[in-house]
């Protein structure tokens, strides 16, 4: 739990960091005239500090206190399988939306969630799949209008 | 005074027209939705829906998005009482006494109590943001730049101190939103900052698809990591017989009601997320009060009247920093302006003379909402209790595709999918490492109105910090800002203190 709390502070650090180098390179003008930098470059450096001191407090505490005080709120060991699997998915869709077409992509990823989340038989998926893609494609691209990829089935 | 009840009487003019009447049931509807679905809250709700208003005018635009915010507070009590799983987190309280009722064969009474409480509480609310929000508008157009940064940098620290387990981990991610914020062009100069020569970061980052990612992508992930069957459990839905309460039940939730509407009203004004701390001030307030105290944890009805009731004269009160000010004061209302300036209103002092059809408009359509809520949410809660029923794993791919598409009609952008997909995985994270969405998506919205603000001060000034200090409503507000950021700090000494008074006694 340490490690972690402790890479969590680490990666906060280096993102204040890498802010504050960025923002270096920016006019930063005066207090008085304030350059496009400075608003950023503060809050680089105030990230910075406030991690630095969440890094000392996680340093100084013992061990065995922070278990007991910070106990995460999702205690039990869980699978990152199907998350990890959703955001690939997830992923995917966004990558082929345009080029599949909305109506495809939208099939296609119900078909591949439905299946993480355990949905075993194979008609009954298609079938819900099937009817959701409808659905939404009439609600978004008939009715409320909206121009979505049409990609390849062109609708 | 006069003034306000004629404002009123008009925004009723407004709000009855059959447009306005339809987007106001939508947004009841969908609230209530919202608030019965576990893992889409009222903040993703209304991202959700912004681009569904693009086509309309500003006033029905904001009546059916505050439909929503109010609506779930409705919709969210439903589960808490019926499943023990709260629809969104302003109704974790409820599921103390709210789920012990239904075990015992009350959950009529209790969903009934909940509704008349958010109806009352509601209606009071709204009447004291009708007499409240003129004058205070008045006031506020005293504040000039150096009031304003030092109220928003109140609220952030307020926010963060009310949110979440450890103060600086809120703290941290208050700065990382004002960063993300500063991505795009600088409000002032027109330069570019952050955007690597990449012109979709130009415009800055969405806060739609921050608020998308963190509180609905992040939900979703989280619910797929859980075991399937934490949603598996019967549905106890009472039949529309069973859901009058008795005369006993009335008498002993009045106080309760009454206490709860003044607790919310109170709680809304201030920073942070008021309909979730309202309900817990207003469950400790009726255990304290009670005469069977003990009743409460095994099915008592006014810890359910209570905390309901606050939970919405909060949301009802949390409308006033938004309309006066023109700075939310949490993520709901934060969605809010960002949907007001996407339909060319800024909230603020001026608004209520700029646009009153709005400011009036949708203070009435919110009276008129909650009728239809006390409407809908009596006789169909069968209707949307069985919505629970849709298994989970079900109801998870709807809920992302709808998500996914929902993000492309904002700005029909694949990239802005990409960025929600981005804060998605960052929220599923933070839940995990317990670090808090609100002060993030809060600064992110504030962020731009905090730098000018800063900037404008200090020009004014002469670069003289001495400005933030040296005017009154200023240095009240960084005073009070102080006093939060040091409370973590001065917790343990007046503990202490009250430990050695104990045993001195």
């Amino acid at each position: 739990m340490k490690r972690d709390e402790t890479t969590v502070g680490i990666v906060i650090l280096i993102f204040g960091g890498v802010t504050t180098l960025l923002s270096l390179r920016m006019p930063i003008g005066t207090f008085r005239a304030a350059g496009t930098g400075l608003f950023p470059l503060l809050l680089g450096i105030i990230l910075m500090i406030l991690s630095g001191f969440f890094l000392l407090n996680l340093l100084l505490r013992k061990e065995k206190e922070l278990e007991k005080k910070e106990a995460p709120v999702e205690a039990a060991p869980r699978s990152l399988k199907p998350v990890i699997l959703f955001l690939g998915m997830m992923a995917l869709a966004a990558l082929f939306f345009n080029s599949l077409g909305y109506p495809l992509v939208a099939f296609l990823l119900m078909v591949a969630l439905l299946k993480i989340l355990g949905l075993k038989r194979w008609p009954v998926n298609i079938i819900l799949s099937l009817a959701t893609a409808a659905a939404s494609y009439f609600l978004f691209v008939q009715w409320l209008k909206i121009p979505l990829p049409k990609g390849w089935l062109g609708i | 005074m006069f003034e306000s009840l004629q404002g009123l009487m008009n925004g009723f003019g407004i709000a009855t027209t059959a447009q306005n009447l339809f987007y106001c049931l939508m947004g009841a509807i969908v609230g209530t939705l919202v608030g019965v679905l576990p893992g889409l809250g009222p903040i993703a709700g209304i991202a959700l829906l912004i681009p569904a208003t693009y086509g309309l005018n500003a006033t029905s635009a904001i009546i059916m998005l505050a439909g929503i915010y109010y609506g779930a507070m409705y919709g969210g009590s439903t589960t808490s009482i019926l499943l023990n799983v709260p629809g969104e987190t302003a109704s974790v309280i409820t599921c103390i006494d709210g789920y012990q009722m239904a075990q015992k064969g009350r959950a009529g009474p209790a969903l009934a109590m909940c509704a008349i409480g958010s109806f009352v509480a509601g209606t009071i609310g709204i009447f004291g943001l009708v007499f409240l929000a003129p004058p205070l508008a008045e006031a506020a157009l005293a504040f000039g730049p150096p009031e304003y940064f030092s109220l928003m940098a109140f609220g952030f620290i307020v926010l963060s101190n009310v949110t979440g387990t450890s103060l600086i981990k809120s703290l941290m991610m208050a700065v990382v939103g004002l960063i993300i914020g500063t991505i795009g062009l600088d409000p002032v100069a027109g330069d570019a900052r952050f955007a690597f020569d990449y012109a979709p970061l130009l415009g800055g980052i969405e806060f739609v698809a921050v608020a998308i990612g963190l509180f609905g992508i992040g939900e979703v992930l989280a619910n797929v990591e859980r075991p399937p069957e934490v949603l598996g459990q019967r549905v106890l839905v009472p039949r529309l017989r069973e859901l009058f309460p008795t005369l006993q039940d009335l008498k002993r939730s009045i106080g309760a009601i009454l206490r709860g509407t003044g607790i919310g009203f109170g709680v809304g004004l201030v920073p942070g997320p008021a309909p979730v701390i309202a309900t817990y001030a207003s469950y400790m307030t009726e255990k304290k009060v009670s005469k069977h105290p003990e009743e409460f944890g095994k099915g008592a009805i006014e810890g359910v009247a209570g905390p309901e009731s606050a939970n919405n004269s909060a949301c009802q009160s949390a409308f006033i920093p938004l309309f006066v000010l023109g700075i939310p004061f949490a993520p709901p209302t934060a969605i809010l302006l960002g949907a007001l300036m996407i339909h060319g209103v800024t909230p603020g002092p001026m608004m209520i003379g700029q646009h009153p059809e709005l400011f009036w408009g949708v203070i009435a359509s919110m009276y008129i909402g909650n009728f239809v809520l006390l409407l809908l949410n009596l006789p169909f809660v069968p209707f949307f209790a069985n919505i629970l029923r849709i298994p989970k794993n079900i109801l998870l791919p709807l809920v992302i595709l709808f998500c996914i598409t929902g993000m492309y009609t904002v700005n029909n952008s694949v990239f802005d999918i990409w960025m929600m997909l981005l804060f998605g995985a960052l929220g599923f994270m933070m839940r995990k490492w317990a670090y808090e969405g609100a002060p993030l998506l809060l600064a992110l919205v504030l962020g731009p109105k905090l730098e000018a603000a800063f900037r404008q001060s200090l020009m004014i000034s002469h670069g003289n910090f001495g400005i933030f200090v040296n005017r009154p409503v200023s240095l009240v507000f960084l005073l009070g800002a102080l006093i939060f950021l040091s409370a973590p700090l001065l917790k343990p000494v007046w503990r202490r203190a009250q430990g050695i008074r104990r045993k001195g006694g």
